[in-house]
């Protein structure tokens, strides 16, 4: 009645294969979700807390709307609810080119840039009103005070708070197996539907993505350190 | 100097000299808060204007006006030339002609002391990297800290910010400088190396507004000393004259206290 | 799917941290809470589903309250109720596994694989895998998916045997049945491949069933069983008694009538093959 353990399903038959490809597969719609969410976190972030209100409110916007209705929703959304609006011969093409995949990196992507969006709001708005002033009274254009001086800033502020939101996105791309995309979660189950093994598919699963989450932490851990702001950042041993 | 000002002016309106600020009956609330009441002062190229008076005056407030980091409610303010109060006035184009110095020096934390100087000139006025920065390095000769250029604003003294800030507001080579309280963020002994710079500015013949609560500096540099009191100019008049015989009580209050200090 | 690895890694500590010996006994485990349950679909008509009356109801449900809970109650001599969960074919195995669930009352294929990490009961219900399409579509069975886009079950043979014998379909694997319908009706997938008396729910529940197709000969066998967990004979001798009685006592064909006959949800008639294949697993008593 107590359960077997047999570990050796996972390297055998094709288990290692769908594995990496699992594993490809994560990285592929993670990487670039995270892409777009840093895009439309920065964009939108830094429109919060411009001096004009219109783009404040359509910034806030995205961000209340998105984030606040369930990620599995926007998959169904991007999924199901996008295609429809798409020209007959390009939605067709999409279909035999991996629509799943496209629609779960757009939800991803927009629902993570709303998460972003906060963090990085929150870095703009720890910066002194005083530095907004001094790059204005050199003559910059709103833009490039943002640009150039302000997000630059903010960035190097975030980079904690940021990395946590990496990691979310990154778990939280198994969503998109209810779209039928082949991630590792979905190559988990598959090994355990071959197996019948669900034990030691689900710890495979988890230790990949311990491994990944790590990496990803320690990636931008030196990414802290690299450009931390000489002076502003005190940081603990390192 | 002459020939900086002289390209700092738009074309049309006559030579450097002349009156290059001038404020006519300018008004400004923050809220139901009046803080400018009624302000009329104009000031002459090359004149160097300290303005004084006690805490919450709306001296800041006064200055922050003329390169239109606040915006007037009613009245007009002139600035080499253009009418800034308005509708659609060139901002940017006014803010790369008038430079500023704060308080809390806000040099740029994540540039170095000679990105934080080439920022504007290659940004706001396209200067290429080979001038921007020839004429970095040459202004932080004139502040006299050459061997800070690749240094980052944390590692350098309160004195030696101050000094960087100001070599940032001249690399746009401004028509007019604007000091807002430059050294009471300074221990004592840097307050004397800012002033420093500021005296050669001074007799380099840039027009600036300086407000200050170093009255050394104002008797020895100042063309004239603007008192402010609750949003209102009280008393104009030059350095001997004011700290001699100041006109109002106020004044002469304001000065019992500070000079007894 | 934070939470999916958290319960990966629950259960993976229960694994390690049951003491096989010390286990209890299903049986026993009934006995002392007075609780049989079970995991089952909520959007598999007519199997298990929760109807428009927002009941969960099912053939598989009604065959554990009227023939397994009788002979359950029988043996303990005390009533017992039935409680339900809701298991996926994702899930099942593990909450089997886990003790959350005691039997597995769904829609589960018995497979070799998967005995060797549960037991089955008595095969319940015969049918095997068919395509839905939708009406007018070139697709008749499994010679004409090549290169098509077919949706499947995740977790389901069904999926397997495509994989197997038509390596050049594009395959589209969804959670569950209702998503893949999804798919199929707006053109993401070109067929959805199921049990064939799985599809005959679907379409009997769909909001225009005549737009829809069931084509193709079972290109699998899919047998259903109950499942439970591993090496605990009692219970599974328990089990089939139960369902031995049901198909002996006519129990069985009238619960079968009521889902199948031709009043029922799913109109499915019950073949001759396949009722002397029912009856001749009830072994003499
Ligand atoms: N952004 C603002 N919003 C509302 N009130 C303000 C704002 N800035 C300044 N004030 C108020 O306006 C008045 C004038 O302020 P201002 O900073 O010009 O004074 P100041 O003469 O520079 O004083 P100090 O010597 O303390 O710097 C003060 O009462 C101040 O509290
Ligand atoms: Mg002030």
């Amino acid at each position: 009645m107590s359960y077997e353990f047999r570990w050796s399903v996972l390297w055998s038959g094709q288990s290692g294969a769908w594995l990496l490809q699992g594993l490809l597969t994560t990285l592929a719609i993670s990487a670039l979700a995270w892409v777009l969410a840093a895009a439309l976190g920065i964009l939108s972030g830094a429109l919060r807390t411009v001096p004009w209100r219109p783009l404040r409110a359509a910034a806030a916007f995205y961000v209340e709307f998105f984030r606040n209705v369930p990620l599995l929703v926007w998959m169904f959304f991007w999924y199901f609810g996008v295609p429809p609006l798409l020209p007959a011969a390009f939605r067709g093409w999409l279909f035999d080119h991996g629509a799943e995949f496209w629609a779960g990196m757009f939800a991803l992507g927009v629902y993570h840039g709303a998460r972003m969006s906060e963090v990085i709001r929150s870095g703009i708005q720890s910066i002194p009103r005083t530095q907004f002033e001094a790059a204005y009274a050199m003559g910059l254009t709103t833009a490039q005070v943002y640009r150039l001086v302000i997000v630059p800033i903010a960035l190097r502020l975030i980079v904690p708070p940021a990395t946590n939101e990496s990691l979310n996105l990154l778990k939280n791309s198994s969503v998109a197996l209810t779209i039928s995309v082949a991630e590792l979660t979905f190559q988990t189950r598959q090994i355990e539907t071959y197996t019948a093994k669900a034990i030691e598919a689900l710890t495979a699963g988890t230790v990949i993505y311990l491994a990944l989450c790590l990496l990803i932490a320690g990636v931008m851990g030196r990414v802290e350190r690299r450009f931390a702001i000489p002076g502003l950042i005190v940081r603990g041993g390192a | 100097m002459e020939t900086r000002l002289a390209d700092g002016q738009p074309p049309g309106t006559s030579g450097p000299r002349g009156t290059v600020i001038e404020f006519k009956a300018v008004n400004k609330w923050f809220g139901c808060l009046h803080v400018l009441c009624d302000i009329g002062l104009a000031v002459q190229a090359g004149e160097v204007v300290v303005v004084c008076g006690p805490s919450g005056s709306g001296k800041s407030t006064l200055i922050r006006c003329v390169n239109g980091l606040e915006p007037i409610q009613s009245g007009e303010l002139h600035v080499l030339g253009e009418c800034i109060s308005r509708a659609g006035a060139d901002m940017p184009l006014l803010r790369s002609r008038v430079g500023m110095v704060f308080q809390s020096f806000n040099l740029f934390p994540h540039m170095t002391v000679l990105e934080n100087i080439m920022l504007g000139p290659i940004k706001v006025k396209k200067a290429s990297r080979g001038e921007a920065e020839s004429a970095a390095r040459g202004l932080l000769e004139r502040v006299q800290i050459p061997d800070k250029a690749s240094a980052y604003p944390a590692n350098l003294s309160g004195g030696q910010q101050q000094r960087v800030a100001i070599a940032r507001a001249l690399a746009m080579q401004p028509g007019i400088m604007l000091f807002d309280e430059p050294t009471s963020a300074l221990d004592p002994e840097m307050i004397n190396e800012v002033l420093d710079v500021m005296t050669d500015l001074a007799r380099d013949g840039m027009t600036m507004m300086v407000v200050t609560h170093e009255m050394g500096f104002a008797k020895r540099v100042a063309d004239r000393v603007v008192f402010m009191d609750g949003g209102q100019v009280i008393e104009e008049a030059p350095p001997g004259a004011f700290f001699a015989a100041a006109q109002s009580d106020r004044a002469r209050e304001f000065l019992s206290k500070i000079l007894t200090h | 799917m934070k939470r999916l690895l958290t319960a990966a890694l629950a259960l993976a500590l229960a694994g390690w941290a049951a003491p096989a010996p010390a286990a209890e006994s299903t049986l026993a485990k009934i006995a002392r809470t007075g609780t049989l349950t079970i995991g089952t679909r909520r959007g598999s008509p007519p199997f298990g589903y929760v109807n428009q009356k927002n009941e969960w109801v099912g053939f598989s449900i009604d065959l554990v309250e009227q023939a397994i809970k009788p002979a359950v109650e029988r043996k303990l001599g005390k009533p017992v109720k039935v409680e339900k969960k809701e298991s996926t074919p994702a899930t099942r195995i593990p909450l089997l596994t886990s003790n959350a669930v005691d039997l597995i009352a769904g829609t589960m294929t018995d497979t070799r694989p998967r005995r060797e990490s549960v037991d089955f009961s008595l095969t319940f219900f015969v049918t095997g895998a068919q395509f839905l399409v939708k009406k007018g579509s070139p697709i008749r069975g499994i010679g004409d998916i090549a290169g098509k886009r077919v949706a499947a079950q995740q977790g389901s043979t069904n999926a397997r045997i495509i994989r197997a014998r038509v390596p050049g379909a594009q395959l589209r694997e969804f959670p569950d049945q209702p998503s893949a319908f999804q798919a199929l009706a707006q053109g993401q997938v070109d067929a959805y491949t199921n049990d064939g008396i799985q599809l005959a729910g679907l379409v009997a529940k769909a909001p225009r069933p005549g737009d829809w197709a069931i084509v193709g000969d079972f290109y699998s066998y899919e047998p259903y069983g109950m499942a439970l967990r591993k090496n605990d004979s009692d219970f599974r001798h328990l089990v089939n008694v139960g369902l031995m009685e049901a198909i002996e006592s006519g129990k069985y064909l009238q619960l079968y009538e009521k889902w199948f006959g031709p009043k029922g949800e799913v109109p499915y008639p019950l073949t001759p093959e396949n009722k002397r294949f029912l009856t001749m697993q009830v072994v003499p008593k």
